[in-house]
Parts: C-alpha cells; sequence; structure tokens
C-alpha cells in the first residue's frame, strides 16, 4: 500500500469541499480520478501533497501517517504534482526549473547533478530545446510540459497529475500517455491523473477510476466498469427523462 | 552549470575603483563612499533580492553591528588592541545574529508586505531600547577616539579609522559579493529563486521555505553588522543611537538594489556606483537641491531598466561572449 486515505474531510467555511474520503493506491498503480468541476478533485489533491491540512481523517504513505507533515517533507517522501493551472519559476529558465524539482524532490540531486537531469527529462517530455528560456515566456502547454518533467525529475513514488492534458490536441495526448506508461513501468512510480471531461484518454491510461461528486467518493473500480455505471452517466448527463 | 566567472568582473571592478581611489588626489573619500553603498546593497541583496522581500529593518542590523563593535573597544579596552578588535567582531556578528534569529523567527511568518510592515518597528525599537534604557552610554552614545587614543596611542587610532576601518569595509564588501555568488550557484539559491517566484509552489516543490528564509535572512542581517562595525564604528569612532539607526539608509539600500538589479551578482555595485555617485556629485553641484534632482534620475532609470541594469545587461549579454560575465 502506497497511499491510503482514511475518511478525508477538508471543508471551507460551510462548504465541505471532500466528505470523508477513502482512497487505497498500491505502488505502480494507475488511477484515474473523474469528476465534474467543483467535485472535490482538486482539493483532494492540495490534501494529498500537503497544500492543506484535512479537518478529518488521516492520510498514510508508505505505511507511515502523513496527515500534519507539512508539504515539503511530504514531497521529500515521494510524492510530486503538476498544477491545473502550472505554475512555473518565471524569471528562472526551464532547465533550472525542471532542476529545481530534482534538488528538491525525492531525487534529492546537487546541483550539477540535477541540471543534467533536467536535461535529459526535457528531452524526453520533447522540449529539450526550450532549455535557456525563462519559464514564464512558454506557452501554457509547453508549461505543462515543462511541469511534468519538474516533477517526474523528482523521482517520486505517487506522481499526481491535475488536468495534465486538458487543452492538449489528440496528438500530444497520445505521446504524453506513451511517455507516461513507459516511465511509470521504468520507475514504477505511482500515477493518479484527474481528468474533467477526457475520459478517452482516461481509458487509455487508467486501471482503475475514481469518480468524485459533490466532495464525495462516487463510485470506484475497473476503468470500462465505472464509466460505463448508470449512477456515472447520471453524474455527468443528469437523470434519464421518465416519461409517463 | 556552475558558473563563478562574474566574481572575475566584479574583482575587477573593485581593482579599478581601488587604483582610482589611490591614484588620483581627493578620489579616496569618494570611492569609499561607494563601497559603502555598494556593500550595504550587496548585504541586502541577499535577502531582498533573493527573496523578495523587503527588510524594512535592515539599518538596525548595521546599528547593532556598530554597537557591537564599539561596546568591545570602548569597554574592552584592557583587553589590548588585538583582542578587543576580535571581541568587535565577534559581537557585532552575535549581536546580528540574535537579532536576525529573533526578528526573523518571529517576522517570516508572515507574507509579503506584513513582513515588511512587521520589520518597521524593529528599528524603532531597538533605538528607543538603548536611549530609554540607557544602555551602552543611551543617548550620549559611545565616543571612541579619547578612550582609544589614551589606551593605544594617537598612531594607533588614525590607522584604526583609516586604514584599517577602509580595508575592513572593503574585505566585507566582496565577502559579500563572494557569498551572493556562491549562493547563486548552490541549492540554496535554487530554493530561493523558487520561493521568490512562487512560495506555494516551492513548498510542494519539496523547499523548506520558512528555512531557506531565515538562512538567506540571517547571513544578510551579519553582513550588514560587519558593514555597521567596519564603516561607522571603525571609521567615525563614534555610536550615536540617532546616527545608526536611521532608516534613510535601508530606504537607500532598497533603492540600490532595485537600480542595479535584485537577485544579481553585480547589481549592488551598478546600483551603489550609480547611485552614490550622482549623490555625492549632485551635493557638490546643487548643494541642498540634490534629492530634488536625484529622485527624478532614479525615477528614470528604473523606469529605463525595470529588472535593473545588470538585469537588463545580463539578458542583453546572453548568447554573446560576456554571457559568462554577467550576473
Amino acid at each position: 500500500m502506497l497511499l491510503k486515505l482514511e475518511e478525508v474531510t477538508k471543508r471551507f467555511g460551510g462548504l465541505v469541499a471532500v466528505n470523508s474520503v477513502s482512497l487505497e493506491i498500491d505502488e505502480g498503480e494507475k488511477v484515474g480520478i473523474v469528476g465534474p468541476n467543483g467535485s472535490g478533485k482538486t482539493t483532494l489533491y492540495n490534501v494529498i501533497s500537503g497544500v492543506y491540512a484535512p479537518d478529518g481523517g488521516r492520510i498514510f504513505f508508505e505505511g507511515k501517517e502523513i496527515t500534519n507533515l507539512p508539504a515539503h517533507e511530504r514531497t521529500k517522501l515521494g510524492i510530486a504534482r503538476t498544477f491545473q493551472v502550472p505554475r512555473p519559476f518565471g524569471s528562472a529558465t526551464v532547465r533550472e526549473n525542471v532542476a529545481i524539482g530534482a534538488m528538491f524532490g525525492r531525487a534529492n540531486a546537487g546541483v550539477d547533478e540535477a541540471l543534467e537531469m533536467a536535461d535529459r527529462y526535457l528531452e524526453m517530455v520533447g522540449i529539450y530545446e526550450l532549455r535557456e528560456k525563462e519559464a514564464k515566456l512558454l506557452t501554457p502547454l509547453e508549461k505543462k510540459l515543462m511541469e511534468l518533467a519538474r516533477a517526474l525529475a523528482m523521482k517520486p513514488k505517487l506522481l499526481l497529475l491535475d488536468e495534465l492534458l486538458a487543452g492538449m490536441n489528440p496528438q500530444d495526448i497520445n505521446r504524453i500517455l506513451d511517455l507516461i506508461n513507459k516511465v511509470k513501468e521504468e520507475e514504477n512510480i505511482a500515477t493518479i491523473a484527474m481528468v474533467e471531461h477526457l475520459m478517452h484518454a482516461i481509458t487509455k491510461f487508467a486501471e482503475r477510476v475514481v469518480v468524485m461528486h459533490q466532495g464525495s467518493k462516487l463510485i470506484e473500480g475497473p476503468t470500462m466498469e465505472v464509466l460505463n455505471h448508470p449512477k456515472v452517466v447520471e453524474v455527468y448527463l443528469g437523470e434519464k427523462l421518465k416519461i409517463g | 552549470m556552475r558558473n563563478y566567472t562574474p566574481l572575475v568582473t566584479l574583482l575587477l571592478i573593485y581593482a579599478v575603483m581601488i587604483a582610482i581611489g589611490q591614484g588620483i588626489q581627493g578620489m579616496w573619500q569618494p570611492i569609499m563612499l561607494v563601497i559603502f553603498y555598494i556593500a550595504v546593497g550587496q548585504a541586502l541583496n541577499i535577502f531582498l533580492g533573493m527573496t523578495g522581500y523587503v527588510n524594512f529593518g535592515y539599518v538596525a542590523l548595521l546599528g547593532v553591528g556598530a554597537y557591537g563593535m564599539a561596546v568591545a573597544l570602548g569597554y574592552y579596552t584592557d583587553l589590548g588592541l588585538i583582542p578587543a578588535l576580535t571581541l568587535g567582531f565577534i559581537l557585532a556578528i552575535l549581536l546580528a545574529f540574535i537579532v536576525s534569529m529573533v526578528v526573523g523567527g518571529i517576522a517570516l511568518r508572515l507574507r509579503g508586505a506584513y513582513f515588511a510592515i512587521a520589520t518597521i518597528g524593529v528599528n524603532e525599537g531597538i533605538k528607543y531600547l538603548i536611549l530609554g534604557g540607557k544602555i551602552w552610554g543611551g543617548s550620549s552614545g559611545i565616543v571612541l577616539s579619547g578612550i582609544l587614543r589614551k589606551a593605544y596611542g594617537a598612531e594607533t587610532m588614525r590607522f584604526l579609522s583609516t586604514v584599517f576601518a577602509d580595508a575592513g569595509l572593503i574585505v566585507v564588501a566582496i565577502l559579500s559579493g563572494v557569498i551572493t555568488m556562491y549562493i547563486l550557484n548552490s541549492r540554496l539559491g535554487y530554493g530561493l529563486i523558487a520561493l521568490r517566484e512562487d512560495e506555494d509552489a516551492a513548498k510542494v516543490m519539496g523547499i523548506n521555505v520558512r528555512r531557506y528564509k531565515q538562512i538567506a535572512f540571517v547571513i544578510s542581517c551579519i553582513l550588514a553588522g560587519l558593514i555597521g562595525a567596519t564603516a561607522w564604528t571603525l571609521k567615525l569612532t563614534y555610536v550615536f543611537p540617532q546616527d545608526v539607526f536611521a532608516i534613510n539608509y535601508t530606504v537607500e539600500a532598497i533603492v540600490i538594489v532595485m537600480l542595479g538589479g535584485a537577485g544579481t551578482l553585480l547589481g549592488p555595485v551598478v546600483g551603489g556606483l550609480i547611485y552614490a555617485l550622482l549623490k555625492y556629485y549632485l551635493t557638490i553641484a546643487f548643494p541642498g537641491m540634490q534629492l530634488l534632482i536625484l529622485a527624478p534620475l532614479l525615477i528614470i532609470v528604473i523606469l529605463l531598466f525595470p529588472e535593473g541594469v545588470v538585469g537588463y545587461l545580463a539578458k542583453a549579454a546572453r548568447g554573446t561572449r560576456f554571457e559568462k560575465f554577467v550576473r
């Protein structure tokens, strides 16, 4: 068991953003989290990565409780993430951005080693030629690729992808999915990908899917089974109209 | 890759300045004024430039450093010259360390503007503590000239307040530059740049932002303390609370960092040169009117180079053979 959430709750005032969610992720597993806008996916990520402390419940990573561990210490244990809206370190170069991941993530690399790793991961995601550019000058897509490289350079055991594929064309989506699958095989990284609408992509990637709805876990199970489940269809498309 | 070649540029600038100061009649005082402002900018830059946090209590660190040296020379004169001087440097470092640990430990829990506001009180607080508590002479300060002359002789005192004080300040200024270069090339520097750009993202990237800010703050403050000990106590041979806790030095240091380019090695050098030379010669040319002319000139420079002169030059040099020498 790599990650375990026990009835985790996060409230913002009266709004229960994540409501008593339990979840288990195994080493090297590929899990998709789907759910409509506002269903609590990003808050769940923030609770896992340590941006917020949960108001209730417990979180375990490799059997060790991390519920109250600060974000930077969780990162050292092997949790890495990308952001829905990319957050590059704007004035640093692309290469430095990725090197920062390698330095302070689980990889814990020295400066020279981290810069070399940065080159390698930038090549892998296909933006090596942009490495000397200031990160703030990248296009949104390039920023997402840079964040992926930065997260991979941290050598995580658990990789949290937040709408990484949104806004990409089908060709890029396939390329990135192949890449994630390849890295996952090589380094045994458990990956959780979160998507709002790209069901097609999730079927290609995830072995298991968790559906979030209004802060709670609606259903979880094997990908195809879950996506065709009547409850899930209802969440996305609404109830069937009953006539007569 | 790690690049220390900008230090060549830095040392070259110091060499030229010292050569001008020694070679041309009447230039030593303006050059030392320039080096004072460079040092003040360089030490502040390690915190302000690298973290983006504004320390409005900055001058208080120069002040406690100045007092550290004054207390050692004034109250422990009997130890002999070398031990008293050594004690002075130790006290300057120690006082700056204590103040920065306490202030940083509390105020660095606050973000951005709130930190700046919290540090405004530090300077006034320490000043009135010394005045009101009549600590270290209170408002009458510590006057060293008589004590030093009596204990070590007029010749030694003159040497201390001229050659030794100037050399000490130059060493501190260059040391600040070398430390800046080291930080820029180290994990600390990368971590600081990350937290300057996006503190929350930096945390998620595994950076202990509180600790990193504190380290930068303490280094910056200790160097400031050493500037106070050399440029003020040793050079002037007196310390008065009203003089060493004057907030205008903080503002000048911020202007120098912004003018030259925050977070760069050479920024404070260029900023210090522009600021000190303009101020010095405007004062001679338009006595009494200097600030009125200086301010719009500074605004023009900042409008032309929003990332500072060196920030602009570093970008312009990218891809040329000068790239390695500018940072």
